[in-house]
């Protein structure tokens, strides 16, 4: 009775906590942040309106078109496209409209500047795949009308500015064509359309661009072919080079004539420099080739004849031509010195002439300057000023005025790859902290604000004291370790291959470091960035040591090109050491052992199937030697459909004598049938996920035994042809079959399908169940599924005396080889959303009850109970079963709009979602990445061990005062009663 | 708003047009058998899901009170000619999202701004954006059974199921599949307002009562002032002895307890 009284209590809470995760709107910003960014820039265009506040439009890497505030660089308004529909070429059309070409150029959309709402969409079809040209020019009228001039799949377009009507279109349909240029001279109705054609023929199409009528046609074949792009040098003048890299071509076809000129390079420079390649560039007059080592900027006078005008070996980046008057250009020119850049502007007739040089300091730490947009203003004495806008090689964006960096924007945090998480250092006397505590009084005053803002007495102007007085509480950022474990540092690897540290109190950057080990050298092409893992995480032997992240990277895009590790400290951001690896890295299997300076070992496994152990010392090894046959891992093939486990043998044998690699021999594998079954998804529990109990008490004082295994594997397959975008199948022919799989023996122990289902599927692992978001063709709805999975082997551990006498089995040895006696459990709903990812909350001990993470389609993260997901909910529970929690079935999962935990914001183009526990057993902290970062603390069954934020310290003081009034007032109460009473 | 929604205007028209048709002719036929096609779906789901079967009946009763009132039906089901048939065997999808005025009224998206609104097709495989008069359109979207879903902060959408016919271009159905009504036309509405933040109740009395320390006070009041008036109603007799009793234990009484009791 005691028990069910006290699972009543329970209830009694739990009830009171339907909408787990909620928030007032004043809370929004103290325990979480947002960050907007938008990516890698690849283009930008000025907004010369003389009117209105200065903006830039951007399209980005990142699929984003932005406008920035040329100020300050903040976003006005932002949108990210469809990951098929990527951004070819943006324009300002009419001075108030974005027009952006993308989808390959077959979707045309103007967007309105101020406010970013779409205007028009146009959609292009053509004959066949071109290169696409956007070109807006500014004279050219058809009834008041201003044209657009689109080039796309092998189409030429005339598209009105206003409503997107395509005025009238002109197809190329000669089979080898292939489009180089599309020119508007200006001051004239004709567009030319410059091209090759069957490798070693220049065509000119010259068209009338009232009606897109064929005015000429002429062509000029070439014996040595050409390669690669063309340069524009004037509007009647193209440069190419020839096949063979060496030979510049001079191409005119001024009056529809084409006369050319050849100039072999060398007779330009001297000494030979291999073959070169031209660098686009739309300052006329002026092209640059670029060879392995050297730039040489070349000037074009009169007819074709050639002359170097510049010959450098810096990295150097040039910005297009910006027309400041009417027949004068202008462009910039950034080279590199050590710490510094040198910035040039230059008219284009005069090379030796600068507009403007200035010199900024550069961070080190932003590598070298990727791309340069120029722009121009009129200063006060009415003479030329310019600012640029350059792109760093970490991604970043900074705008540069009169030799000082005006702002800057992280966009490199817009494609994050992987996350760790590090400890802050321990607060010592030595280490300073960010701000003494205030008084007294002030914090009494604080608090008796709070009071009146609870009582609602307090006035607009308190209100806005208490709000900034909460979001600005040094406590959350301080540089040091803190009881709760709140305060932590996000290591993030980004795409540019920088490592950045993020405090998880506001989110400022701490440090970022570019990778060295990720430049561009001689022995490593393409490096691309591939894991983070904490290689040092001191807790008990070395204290004195940093901690430190390991990042894995390989030189190019294909699995088997060598690896690199670096290791970089997160204190201080500095690269340790970095090893270049003459093997390549596969797999990365993290062990669970670390050696005597609390070093993580790490299994890296190679092309040719050999494991190699790090870190390469003795007491790793002498560790390692001692687990070797109880280490397994499994390896996913998704083409073939294989999943197979491997177990170590021996040293390796070999050239490679070396004792820290060995040799690795396959145990098992499982072949999907590939007619029938193509895998989608795998997933498996996160390695550091702790779980408190194994026992489940249900409701009739039974216990079930979860099957707690951290080899297990879940693996969903689909019908091959079910494999695409919904809508190409149907449910007849499609199927996802769902599997559990013991990764040690290679045991299927569980097996069941979804007929009529299709991916894609998202899944999450943790203790001993599983969920998984697929497609329902049938319904034409997501379904969820979970599947719990129980041991059956310890089922009759319940008789207490059993226990007590130790007659019990619940300390045999588990081994894996032994078949397992398990039951699963599972039920399926119905949801709404799409996903694009999903994560389940994890804290400190694993007793708090579970939340799953869902991040939807509309990138909002939903916090959504394990209750709901339980396969024991039934549509009328028993007493007994509503006491225990269980809710009764519903066919789909409720949406709860306060259980969003990224409230009224977007986690723009999210890609994944991480927790982390914090000390706290109540609270997990959440970090939701994808162009935008989000971050916030979550309590899934509210902060039941400590106090909240929002505790009023002021009244419980008060209650107290008025408790030890009333306490006086009634002794003396009944002190005069008593004396009353005496006297009677 | 006059210029960009030409080619919109332009399927308005064929719209309406291939309605009127369509109620002339073998509507009722049509529609009766998608419903069918639907109810039985549901059949077919609740056979083998099993558990699942008791939790889904309202769509069936929906269906099948549908399929009695046919004046009903009309106005629920009627092929949506929001699709105009492009080259190779590829289609356009034109819809329209309206978002009525009484809502939004608190404000994320504030009416009539809908350049954060987003149309996701199939789970995000086509994005597109909203003009300003909430017309969308998808273009060279191939034949078979789509889903459209709208995402806008401060409302809640239904996914879509659109299916684009092959054989008959022009033919074909929009449902909402989270109350599997038909759409006679491709106009999506959010289902509701979305509110992501508790809102803090006003200070009243009563809340501070309810709360734990309120309840506290509220006892120990009672247990102060009703405690004297019970003991008044005992018996004078009963009393002395029961007082008798206690000074012979000696329990303190809260007079005694306190530096001020000590005198007596």
């Amino acid at each position: 009775m005691a028990i069910r009284s006290f699972f009543l209590f329970i209830l009694f809470f739990s009830s009171s906590l339907s909408p787990v995760f909620s928030l007032y709107e004043d809370q929004v910003g103290l325990m979480d942040w947002h960050q907007q960014y938008i990516g890698k820039v690849k283009q930008a265009v000025f907004s010369s309106q003389r009117a209105g506040r200065k903006r830039v439009v951007v399209s980005t890497e990142e699929n984003v078109i932005a406008s920035l505030d040329l100020r300050h660089g903040e976003i006005f308004w932002r949108h990210l496209l469809g990951a098929d529909d990527v951004i070819d070429g943006i324009d300002i059309g009419l001075g108030k409209y974005v027009i952006t070409l993308s989808s390959g150029g077959s979707i045309l959309r103007s967007w309105n500047l101020p406010d970013g709402q779409m205007v028009w969409e146009s959609s292009l079809q053509g004959p066949k795949h071109s290169k696409s040209f956007l070109l807006v020019p500014t004279n050219l009228k058809f009834d008041k009308d201003n044209l657009l001039v689109v080039f796309s799949n092998g189409r030429l377009h005339a598209i009105s500015c206003i409503d997107g009507e395509v005025l009238w279109k002109k197809d190329f349909e000669a089979e080898s064509f292939e489009v180089q240029q599309v020119i508007l001279p200006p001051g004239s109705d004709l567009i030319h359309v410059v091209g090759f054609a069957a490798l070693s023929q220049f065509e000119m199409y010259q068209i009338n661009a009232k009606n897109g009528e064929l005015l000429k046609h002429e062509s000029a074949s070439f014996s040595s072919g050409f390669s690669g792009q063309v340069s524009l040098v004037s509007t009647e003048t193209v440069v190419a080079l020839d096949s063979t890299g060496s030979i510049l071509l001079t191409i005119s076809f001024q009056d529809g004539k084409i006369s050319s000129q050849q100039t072999p390079i060398s007779n330009l420079v001297e000494d030979s420099l291999g073959p070169a390649v031209i660098i686009p560039s739309s300052v006329s007059g002026i092209f640059a080739i670029k060879t392995d080592a050297v730039t040489i900027f070349i000037r074009v006078i009169g007819k074709g004849n050639l002359e170097v005008v510049e010959k450098t070996t810096h990295e150097i980046a040039v910005s297009d031509a910006l027309s400041i008057s009417e027949d004068q250009q202008a462009f910039a020119l950034i080279q590199h010195a050590s710490s510094e850049i040198h910035l040039t502007v230059k008219l284009a007739h005069d090379w030796d002439g600068n507009l403007l040089k200035e010199s900024v300091k550069m961070d080190r730490q932003r590598g070298l300057v990727h791309k340069v947009f120029i722009n121009n203003y009129i200063r006060t004495d009415r003479s030329y000023g310019f600012r640029v806008l350059i792109v760093m090689e970490d991604h970043s964006l900074l705008l540069l005025q009169q030799g000082e960096i005006v702002w800057s924007r992280e966009d490199g945090l817009a494609s994050i790859i992987d996350v760790t998480t590090s400890e802050l250092p321990v607060e010592r006397d030595g280490v300073s902290v960010a701000k003494v505590e205030h008084n007294l009084f002030e914090w009494l005053k604080g608090h008796m604000l709070k009071l009146k803002g609870t009582l609602m007495l307090a006035s607009p102007e308190d209100m806005a004291a208490i709000q900034s007085m909460r979001l600005k509480s040094s406590e959350k950022s301080k540089m040091t370790r803190d009881h709760n474990g709140f305060r932590k540092l996000l290591i993030v690897l980004t795409r540019a291959g920088k490592l950045f540290a993020l405090h998880t109190g506001d989110g400022r950057i701490v440090w970022s470091y570019l990778l060295r080990s990720l430049h561009k050298s001689e022995a490593c092409q393409s490096p691309i960035g591939l894991n983070l893992y904490q290689w040092q995480v001191p807790h008990h032997h070395a204290m004195d040591e940093n901690p430190s992240v390991l990042v894995v990277s390989r030189c190019g895009p294909s699995s088997d090109t060598s690896g690199v590790l670096s290791f970089v400290d997160t204190y201080t951001g500095k690269e340790l050491s970095s090893l270049s690896l003459d093997h390549a890295v596969v797999q990365v299997i993290p062990l669970p052992y670390t050696d005597s300076t609390e070093q993580r070992l790490h299994l890296l496994i190679d092309a040719d199937k050999h494991a190699h152990l790090y870190p390469k010392t003795s007491g790793a090894l002498s560790i390692f030697k001692r687990e070797f046959s109880n280490i397994y891992w499994y390896s996913v093939e998704d083409q073939n459909g294989i999943i197979k486990g491997h177990a170590l043998k021996c040293k390796c044998t070999g050239e490679v004598a070396d004792e820290f690699c060995f040799d690795t021999r396959d145990l098992w594998s499982v072949v999907f049938p590939s007619e029938s079954e193509k895998t989608i998804a795998t997933v498996t529990r996160k390695l550091n996920e702790v779980v408190h109990t194994q026992a489940k008490v249900v409701a009739d004082q039974d216990v079930m035994y979860k099957y707690i295994s951290r080899n297990l594997l879940f693996v969903a397959t689909v019908a091959p042809k079910g494999s695409g975008e919904i809508g190409s199948v149907t449910p007849e022919e499609s199927w996802l079959v769902a599997y559990l799989i013991d990764t040690v023996t290679g045991r299927i122990l569980h097996r069941v399908t979804h007929h009529g289902s299709q991916g894609p599927v998202h899944a999450v692992f943790s203790e001993n169940w599983v969920v998984y978001h697929y497609f329902n063709l049938r319904a034409h709805r997501y379904e969820m599924s979970v599947i719990e999975i129980y041991d059956q082997s310890r089922a009759d551990n319940k008789d207490v005396w059993k226990l007590v006498l130790g007659k019990h089995n619940l300390t045999s040895p588990i081994s894996l080889f032994s078949r397992p006696e398990v039951i699963t459990k599972s039920q399926s709903y119905f949801f709404t959303h799409s996903l694009k990812a999903i994560a389940v909350t994890s804290t400190a001990k694993g007793i708090t009850s579970k939340q799953l993470l869902l991040g939807t389609i509309g990138d909002q993260v939903l916090a959504l109970d394990k209750r709901f997901l339980d396969p024991r909910r039934t549509v009328n529970p028993t007493q007994l079963e509503k006491e225990e929690g269980i809710i009764p079935l519903t066919e789909s999962l409720p949406i709860i709009p306060q259980s969003y935990v990224t409230h009224a914001l977007r986690v723009e183009g999210l890609r994944g979602i991480i927790t982390v526990p914090a000390k706290l057993e109540s609270t997990t902290l959440v970090f939701a990445h994808g162009v935008d970062l989000f971050f916030t603390q979550l309590a899934p069954s509210r902060t039941y061990d400590s106090l909240t934020e929002d505790f009023s310290y002021a009244l419980l003081l008060i209650t107290i005062v008025a408790l030890v009034a009333a306490i006086f007032v009634t002794w003396r109460l009944s002190e005069r009663k008593e004396l009353q009473e005496k006297w009677r | 708003m006059a210029f960009s929604c030409k080619n919109s205007s332009k399927f308005n028209g064929f719209s309406s047009c291939i309605k009127m048709v369509m109620v002339g002719t073998s509507t009722i036929m049509m529609q009766q058998r998608t419903l069918a096609m639907e109810a039985s779906l549901c059949v077919k789901k609740s056979k083998k899901k099993g558990a699942d079967s008791v939790t889904r009946p309202n769509s069936q009763i929906s269906a099948a009170m549908a399929a009695v009132t046919p004046l009903l039906l009309l106005l629920l089901l009627s092929s949506a000619p929001s699709f105009s048939s492009g080259s190779r065997n590829a289609y356009n999808i034109n819809g329209r999202v309206k978002i009525p005025q009484g809502l939004g009224t608190k404000g994320y998206a504030l009416p009539g701004r809908m350049s954060n609104v987003k149309v996701l097709l199939n789970g995000g495989q086509n994005i597109t954006f909203l003009r300003p008069d909430g017309y969308f359109s998808f273009h060279n979207i191939p034949a078979g059974t789509h889903l459209i879903e709208v995402s806008a902060i401060g409302y809640f959408f239904s996914p879509v199921r659109v299916d684009v016919s092959a054989r008959n271009p022009g033919k074909v159905q929009a449902a909402l599949t989270e109350n599997r009504k038909g759409l006679s036309e491709l106009v999506l509405e959010p289902l509701r307002e979305e509110q992501y933040y508790e809102i803090r109740e006003p200070f009243s009395i009563m809340s501070l009562l309810k709360s734990p320390m309120g309840l506290m006070v509220g006892f120990m009041l009672a247990v102060a002032f009703l405690m004297p008036k019970l003991v008044e109603n005992m018996d004078p007799e009963e009393m002395r002895r029961a007082q008798e009793e206690m000074r012979s234990q000696g329990v303190p009484s809260l007079s005694s307890l306190l530096p001020g009791g000590a005198r007596n």
